[in-house]
């Protein structure tokens, strides 16, 4: 039986969520932004790392952020301005993009989040003196948090969360995989509320909620609907449960993503033997980099290219947010690479929320009645 | 017959820096230099504003500014066509205008040169912003050409020892990388006067800025926004030295015949942010109109405020330190302090922000710069909210109402 | 067979019908502020000026913005789908459509047989959409319906910068104020709106034949603006703002 009720409970909740975990064990939450966050280090600290994303609303942010930034910073300014985030230890910023960077000056300038730590992690990922300043950047890191928390880390209390999170984004790939074999098993919405619970949940918590998830699915016989016209998503964040039941009411199947907020995420596994710290590093220099990255030319036109092959899709939708640069840079690109490729695309710059007047709907209907079956 | 009084003419031209003439003929100059570059056999990098030159000018190759190929599309006013063709490309109105401007240029030799010549390398310096990055990703892939990358980490708080480690290999690396390129060695002697005369020129600049400390400013920001291009472009070689020495000695004169930038200066501004390349000469008129000069900015100030960390005995040790800590790459806060130094320095009435949409690392945190500024030295603040290149963002009647407010609050308290 | 095709705009409702692949019958009316009691009232009165009952009917589809509304109808599909269809039936010949609608803009390419291969819409923004020339209007104190009329007399159509419909308002305004022959304001609105629309098409790639559709097809300055734009001759049918039902009507015989 599917305890999916409890990742949409999360997903959908995250801050009751959070400051229950809190209230109840007393335990220690550090806000951060990202999928370049070292999870591993700020949980072998022994505290919760909770991924901000902001909630809607945003006035409080006109302040400090011209409207020509993107929603995410908005919203999560507005977020820790008016209190909302008060129950957060201490908060963490990897060096991202330029509005991530000013973001983290205005944060440190104006919110009370309880210690402020930067990651300048560095922007080039695939040369040598950039994978040991990375290394670098990650053992400060770990002292950083050691002194923001009053805590040491320890080799085998490293080792331990390197092992949790190699099992936790196994499971979440494992999972990724059945739908995408079986569409009808596992809606494309119940993998977003997991990934989405997995960046807030207690992730020994959430280890025993995967592990007994996939038991189940593997049990599972196909049932239901027929699926429909296999699509693949790409872009960055996507924080907009919604879109799901959009593109399926459409008549399209998400059968795999290349989002921040999705496959990126979890994507990786982190070898335990030698130095662990160059085994964090080296997972996320390897990874399919975010476009505010740079790892040769032509790296993720080709990666969603293999994605789109290798799951039988018929089209891929651009999902990213509006006034996100990085994205907006490596769209034309990667469109020509698609098109070359004979596999349609659909670009729909999203918000905070999802725009009232049904465009999306009417883009993703048109463009699903395009697609081959 | 007239008089012996002066007629508005002639004060106007008196009232004209003559250095222009010579800048107009160095710059027309080295951008032939470069266009025919194919035909000398030297080879073509194109850099960022904020990038490494002076390996360049060692390695004897031209070195070509797309950001400066921006502004002139944007004062030649070919902002809006450019624009829209990148648009039409598939590129967002929201990225940076100088980046759509320079895209669209390349397929159609657009611009009003047309268009720059072809590089043979690419160097992009991330220290002014992440949008780089992506802009010579999208070059690297259109010309297919070696692109390097020296990646300055950001200085929130300060410059961590990490950092200091991590672009100095790199400052190597990039040498080697030039190497590869020209086939051939890099002469370090030439590095070390390379280095002198970057330093030297920087000083100089530094030293022209300073002039319009004087009251009245012999010249204004809207001059510097002119006289700015060949310290960007041309920094380590020696023709930016004498052309310095010279406006430098122009501004000398100037004060002392008690020449100014306007006419009658009663109040004193400082400017922050890329100019409204489109709207210069508007802008400055509006303002000395209202008996108003723009003393400084932040933006021109922004090529010799590495002196601090430049040891001119050794160039490629502290070049590293020296090109991360720019004006872009550090913290809100240190920013802030940058700005109020200026604002005692040259006795600022006022502030004027132009809200760039084109520049997040220059434009998110202004909010935050402006109510410390008012803090701590209770002085007005003007908030233009334009684009450096993309004209379509311009509103005239909307700005120029808010600059005639600004100017009665000035004229009030 | 009789098939059946309901347009339900912001502005306005059409409805066409189509007799074994004949046009038969077409009816416009204004939305008003219910698209469920446009969508029936449409129906009802295309039904009473062709003379054909309800039972009749072997196939309704739904589109437009209010297509979700036409419960009556046996299936909705999107405007792009359906304005395709539709321009392939006028002149199969034709292999893009731009689109101007009341609240949004867009631009199609189609295949041979009429199917939409790829898109590209503005829905976000009113500049570029009828809305924009409705503000304008306004602002000009001249009735929309001749400003096709009056731009092609411009001698030196004004340029109007701005991105924004509320800010391209106030330019207006000023060049008004400044003296500015209304027909050269109009010829410059005319050439804002094309560009806008023409970069959209542009990212597309466009293919002649281009038809335009949409009520805004009507406007002949709007159409030679976007000529000038993108190089391109552009057909108009009379059928211009009929094209969505039609090819509802069209798909409906599909289903």
């Amino acid at each position: 039986m599917k305890n999916l009720a409890l990742f949409h409970e999360i997903a959908e909740n995250p801050y009751d969520y959070v400051k229950k975990v809190k209230k109840e064990s007393g335990k220690k939450i550090v806000g951060y932004f990202c999928s370049y966050t070292p999870e591993e280090i700020i949980d072998a600290a022994g505290v919760l790392p909770f991924r901000i994303f902001g909630r809607g609303g945003d006035s409080l942010a006109d302040a400090h952020l011209q409207a020509y930034s993107c929603s995410l910073v908005r919203g999560a300014l507005h977020d820790a301005l008016s209190g909302g985030l008060d129950f957060l230890d201490g908060t963490v910023f990897p060096h991202t993009c330029d509005s991530i960077q000013r973001l983290s000056d205005i944060w440190r300038i104006n919110a009370k989040t309880g210690f402020h730590i930067d990651v300048v992690l560095p922007v080039k990922l695939d040369t040598k003196s950039s994978g040991e300043y990375m290394a670098d950047v990650l053992r400060k890191f770990m002292r950083d948090i050691e002194n923001g928390l009053g805590v040491i880390i320890s080799e085998d209390d490293l080792k331990a969360s390197v092992i949790k999170y190699n099992r936790i984004r196994s499971y979440l790939g494992k999972i990724y995989r059945i739908r995408s074999e079986n569409p009808a098993l596992i809606g494309s919405g119940d993998l977003h509320a997991i990934v989405r619970a997995s960046m807030v949940m207690d992730r020994d918590h959430l280890l025993e909620e995967l592990t007994k998830l996939e038991g189940s699915l593997h049990g599972e016989k196909t049932a239901g609907k027929p699926a429909g016209k296999r699509v693949v998503l790409a872009g960055g964040v996507c924080n907009l449960p919604d879109i799901y039941s959009i593109i399926e009411d459409s008549g399209g199947t998400v059968v795999g993503d290349d989002f921040c907020t999705g496959s990126r995420y979890f994507e990786g596994e982190i070898g335990v033997n030698g130095d662990l710290v160059e085994s964090i590093a080296e997972r996320y220099r390897e990874r399919i980099n975010c476009p505010a990255k740079h790892s040769g030319l032509f790296t993720r036109g080709e990666h969603i290219v293999k994605i789109v092959r290798e799951s039988g899709a018929r089209g891929v939708i651009f999902l990213f947010l509006k006034f996100c640069d990085p994205h907006s840079f490596d769209y034309p690109y990667l469109k020509d690479m698609l098109d070359r490729e004979r596999i349609p695309s659909m670009l729909f710059e999203i918000e905070e929320q999802l725009p009232s007047e049904g465009q999306f709907k009417t883009r993703c209907e048109a463009f699903i009645e395009m697609l081959k079956a | 017959m007239t008089g012996n009084s002066q007629t508005p003419d002639t004060e106007k031209e008196k009232r004209k820096i003559k250095s222009v003439k010579k800048m107009k003929e160095i710059m027309t100059n080295y951008y032939m230099d470069a266009k025919t570059a194919e035909q000398t056999g030297k080879k073509v990098a194109w850099i960022t504003s904020g990038g490494p030159v002076e390996p360049l000018i060692v390695m004897d190759i031209i070195p070509v500014y797309p950001e400066n190929h921006g502004a002139m599309i944007g004062a030649s006013k070919m902002g809006v066509a450019l624009c829209e063709k990148s648009e039409e490309m598939g590129y967002s109105r929201d990225l940076c205008s100088y980046a759509r401007a320079d895209i669209a240029c390349a397929p159609v030799n657009g611009g009003p040169i047309g268009g720059l010549p072809r590089p043979d390398m690419l160097v992009c310096c991330n220290n002014i912003c992440g949008t780089v990055l992506k802009w010579y990703e999208v070059q690297a892939r259109y010309f297919n050409v070696p692109l390097f990358i020296l990646d300055t980490p950001f200085s929130h708080t300060g410059f961590s020892d990490e950092a200091r480690k991590y672009v100095r290999k790199q400052v190597d690396e990039y040498i080697n990388f030039l190497e590869m390129v020209c086939g051939k060695k890099c002469d370090y002697d030439k590095m070390a006067a390379v280095g002198k005369l970057s330093v030297q020129g920087q000083r100089l600049w530094q030293a022209v800025l300073d002039t319009a400390a004087h009251k009245p400013a012999p010249m204004s920001a809207f001059d510097a926004f002119f006289h700015l291009a060949l310290i960007v472009t041309l920094r380590g070689t020696s023709v930016v030295v004498d052309y310095y020495t010279g406006l430098l000695e122009e501004m000398k004169e100037r004060i002392a015949s008690g020449i100014s930038a306007v006419p009658n200066e009663k109040y004193r501004l400082l400017w922050d942010n890329l100019p409204i390349w489109y709207r210069t000469k508007w802008l400055s008129e509006k303002f000395a109109a209202h008996d108003a000069c723009l003393v400084a900015d932040t933006y021109t100030s922004a090529w010799c405020g590495s002196l601090k960390y430049i040891d001119e005995n050794d160039f490629l040790g502290t070049m590293a330190e020296g090109y991360s800590r720019i004006y872009l790459n550090i913290g809100v806060d240190e920013m802030s302090e940058t700005v109020i130094e200026m604002i005692d320095k040259y006795d600022a009435d006022g502030f004027v922000m132009h809200s760039n949409r084109s520049c997040k690392p220059y434009s998110l945190g202004q909010y935050d710069i402006q109510r410390i500024v008012q803090e701590k030295r209770k002085i007005p603040t003007l908030m233009i909210e334009a684009d450096m290149v993309d004209e379509r963002s311009f509103s005239e009647s909307q700005i120029e109402t808010r600059i005639d407010a600004f100017m009665e609050v000035l004229k009030a308290g | 067979m009789i098939t059946l095709g309901i347009d339900v705009g912001s502005i306005t409702a059409k409805a066409a019908l189509v007799k074994n692949g004949k046009l038969l019958s077409t009816v416009v009316i204004v939305t008003g502020y219910n698209a469920r009691n446009a969508g029936e009232s449409v129906f009802g009165k295309i039904l009473s000026e062709a003379g054909i009952a309800k039972s009749e009917i072997d196939g309704i589809v739904a589109t437009g913005y209010g297509r979700n509304s036409v419960t009556f109808a046996g299936k909705s599909i999107t405007e792009i789908t359906c304005h395709a269809a539709g321009a392939h039936f006028l002149n199969p010949a034709v292999r893009s459509v731009i689109d101007i609608g009341g609240q949004d803009s867009k631009a199609i390419v189609m295949d041979e047989a009429g199917k939409v291969k790829d898109f590209a819409m503005n829905d976000k923004c009113a500049a570029g959409t009828g809305r924009f020339l409705e503000v304008m209007a306004r602002a000009l104190e001249v009735d929309i319906n001749d400003f096709g009329k009056m731009s092609l007399e411009a001698d030196n159509p004004a340029r109007i910068s701005s991105l924004c419909t509320v800010f391209a308002e106030s330019e207006v305004i000023s060049l008004i104020a400044k003296g500015e022959k209304r027909k050269n304001i109009i010829a410059g609105i005319h050439e804002s709106i094309g560009s806008r629309v023409a970069a959209m098409a542009g990212r597309l790639g466009l293919t002649s034949p281009v038809m335009m559709t949409g009520g805004v097809a009507k406007n002949i300055g709007v159409v030679k603006a976007l000529e000038g734009k993108t190089g391109k001759p552009i057909e108009v049918s009379e059928m211009a703002q009929l094209t969505g039902a039609i090819g509802a009507a069209l798909i409906a015989m599909t289903l």
